[in-house]
């Protein structure tokens, strides 16, 4: 509980007691003003802070005023009570007559009316300080067994494909989620259980409906719930509940309330948003978000196609610019060389070939023309002899020394008597023409020359 | 990338995971030229395939405890934004 520098246990009459003695005994002889006599007791009033419970009876909260003005009483006595506005702001209760409330401040006196009131710092309403305070107990513990380490959390998945969603089926809430995932990524697939968020049998119902969405499949969970008071919360404050979202195989999302105050699940669960909406948004990309992505993804493509491509003609013109590339004679310059050196050589070896074949040449005619001359002449010498000789053969020589040949009407030579009879025409031929006679008669003549008549004509 | 799936068949976490690793590969500069325009088509395709799904999908609400009542209807006002 807290303390503003003195003892928070209630009034102590010793204390208070001890200061009217002093006051007493100081002023025993000397009467006081009014004025000092209120000072002494406003100090000793105010020297002691006091927690009190209360029903509020009277409110009155105005524009103008610096202060909220009420009164808290039970069954035999009243108090009015003044809270300055900033303090009345900050305690986040909107007073309400018939609230018990829980107040804590100092006994003050207003002097100028000779009125006692009670100065309030701080108010709670009745009741949440027993609840809170277990709450607290509880979240001791499971802390202390390291439950709501921030170790433990795990990142949510980037794309949930199935989602869980644990709240109440006829809530707001259900409905924020559902429109905040068909808007962002609808690409999700949400099995829903609903189940009550409210009253003794709530975290039972929650734990079933964890277990139910994800033995379907869930790859993340939601259990959300919209906003209520503190106690509308108790079910999300209960260690079974929390057990079971700490044990969750999958990550859990906790979306509660609109409130600044932190349930237990909300301690324990892997991401804790602020509401059912902000639950939704936590396990969904953002359509814009992916459509910037998307288009940043095919610009990085395209970017590096096109580096590549650039590179690639790059390193293509680079080899190309080589010398080999570039004057193809380089490739075979040597052995063009060596060709050239080969001309050459044959260039100036050929000449000398050439003389000396010249020479032979001329040496082989000469050698030859003398000899022509040489050739002819025996051939020349015995064609002589056989022209004589030919000459002496010749029949018409023959003739010319007085021979005939005799031929019968066909031509054909006579060369014996018995080729002929009388009377039979026979041409004769001489060295100069040819005689038609007619054979008168046959003579024979022996091997000693003698004539034999052997017919005539 | 000649057996890789069919884009269809991959599940929207599945494309977006090979998207990026084909982003990276291509960022490196590891590739061969032909490889390297083959997995920009792949990535284009993969691309073009999320973009689909999230413009096409209808959400898909499977009640598996209780019962869901009320209106679902994008117009009304969010209760957490008011």
């Amino acid at each position: 509980m807290v303390s503003r520098g003195c003892p928070t246990t209630g009034v102590s009459p010793t204390v208070t007691q001890n200061n009217i003695y002093e006051s007493g005994e100081n002023s025993a002889s000397t009467a006081l003003s009014v004025s000092a006599a209120m000072a002494l007791a406003k100090r000793s009033l105010e020297s002691v802070t006091v927690r009190m419970l209360g029903e509020v009876s009277e409110v009155s909260i105005k524009a103008g005023y610096k202060a909220a003005y009420f009164t808290v009483k039970d069954s035999s006595a009243s108090l009015p009570c003044m809270m300055w506005n900033n303090r009345y702001r900050a305690c986040g209760v909107q007073l309400t007559v018939g609230q018990m409330v829980e107040l804590e401040g100092r006994f003050t006196l207003y002097a100028a009316k000779g009125r006692m009131n009670f100065d309030v710092f701080s108010i709670t309403l009745a009741g949440e300080g027993n609840l809170r305070l277990k709450v607290a107990n509880i979240a001791k513990k499971l802390q202390a067994e390291g439950l709501t380490d921030p170790a433990r959390k795990r990142p949510l998945p980037l794309y949930p494909e199935k989602i869980g969603l644990v709240t109440s089926p006829r809530s707001a809430a259900v409905h924020d989620v559902l429109r905040t995932l068909r808007r962002r990524f609808p690409v999700a697939t949400i099995y829903l259980a609903g189940v009550p968020v409210e009253g003794a049998q709530a975290p039972v119902g929650i734990i079933d409906g964890m277990r139910c969405v994800v033995n379907a499949g869930s790859q993340v969970v939601l259990v959300v719930r919209g906003g209520g008071s503190f106690e509308d919360m108790m079910p999300f404050n209960d260690e079974n509940l929390a057990r079971a979202i700490a044990a969750c195989p999958v990550p859990v999302v906790t979306g509660i309330g609109h409130e600044v105050d932190t349930a237990i699940a909300d301690m324990v669960s892997d991401f804790r948003a602020s509401t059912p909406t902000a639950a939704a948004e936590a396990v969904s990309p953002s359509r814009e978000s992916l459509d910037v992505l998307f288009q940043s993804q095919a610009d990085a493509l395209a970017t590096g196609v096109r580096r590549i491509i650039a590179a690639q003609k790059a390193f293509v013109e680079r080899a190309s610019d080589r010398p080999a590339f570039r004057d193809p004679a380089f490739l075979f310059a040597s052995e063009a060389q060596a060709l050239d050196t080969s001309i050459e050589r044959l260039n100036r070896a050929m000449p000398a070939v050439l003389e000396k074949n010249a020479i032979f040449i001329a040496t082989a005619r000469q050698r030859l023309v003398a000899s022509g001359p040489h050739i002819t002449e025996k051939p020349q010498a015995e064609l002589s002899r056989n022209a004589a000789r030919l000459d002496d053969l010749s029949p018409i020589k023959t003739l010319a020394r007085g021979y005939s040949v005799t031929r019968d009407e066909n031509g054909k030579i006579i060369s014996s008597i018995n080729q002929t009879e009388i009377g039979q025409r026979v041409i004769v031929s001489l060295a100069d023409g040819r005689l038609d006679c007619k054979v008168g008669g046959i003579d024979e003549i022996d091997l000693f020359g003698r004539n034999k008549e052997i017919n005539h004509g | 990338m000649d057996n890789a799936r069919p884009v269809e068949e991959m599940t929207f976490r599945e494309a977006s995971a090979e998207l990026d690793g084909i982003i990276r590969q291509i960022e490196s500069n590891t590739l061969e030229l032909e490889d390297t325009l083959k997995a920009y088509e792949r990535g284009v395709a993969l691309i073009a395939s999320l973009q689909k799904r999230l413009s096409e999908a209808e959400q898909k609400v499977d009640v598996l405890m209780g019962e869901l009542s009320g209106q679902q209807d994008d117009q009304i006002r969010d209760t957490t934004l008011s």
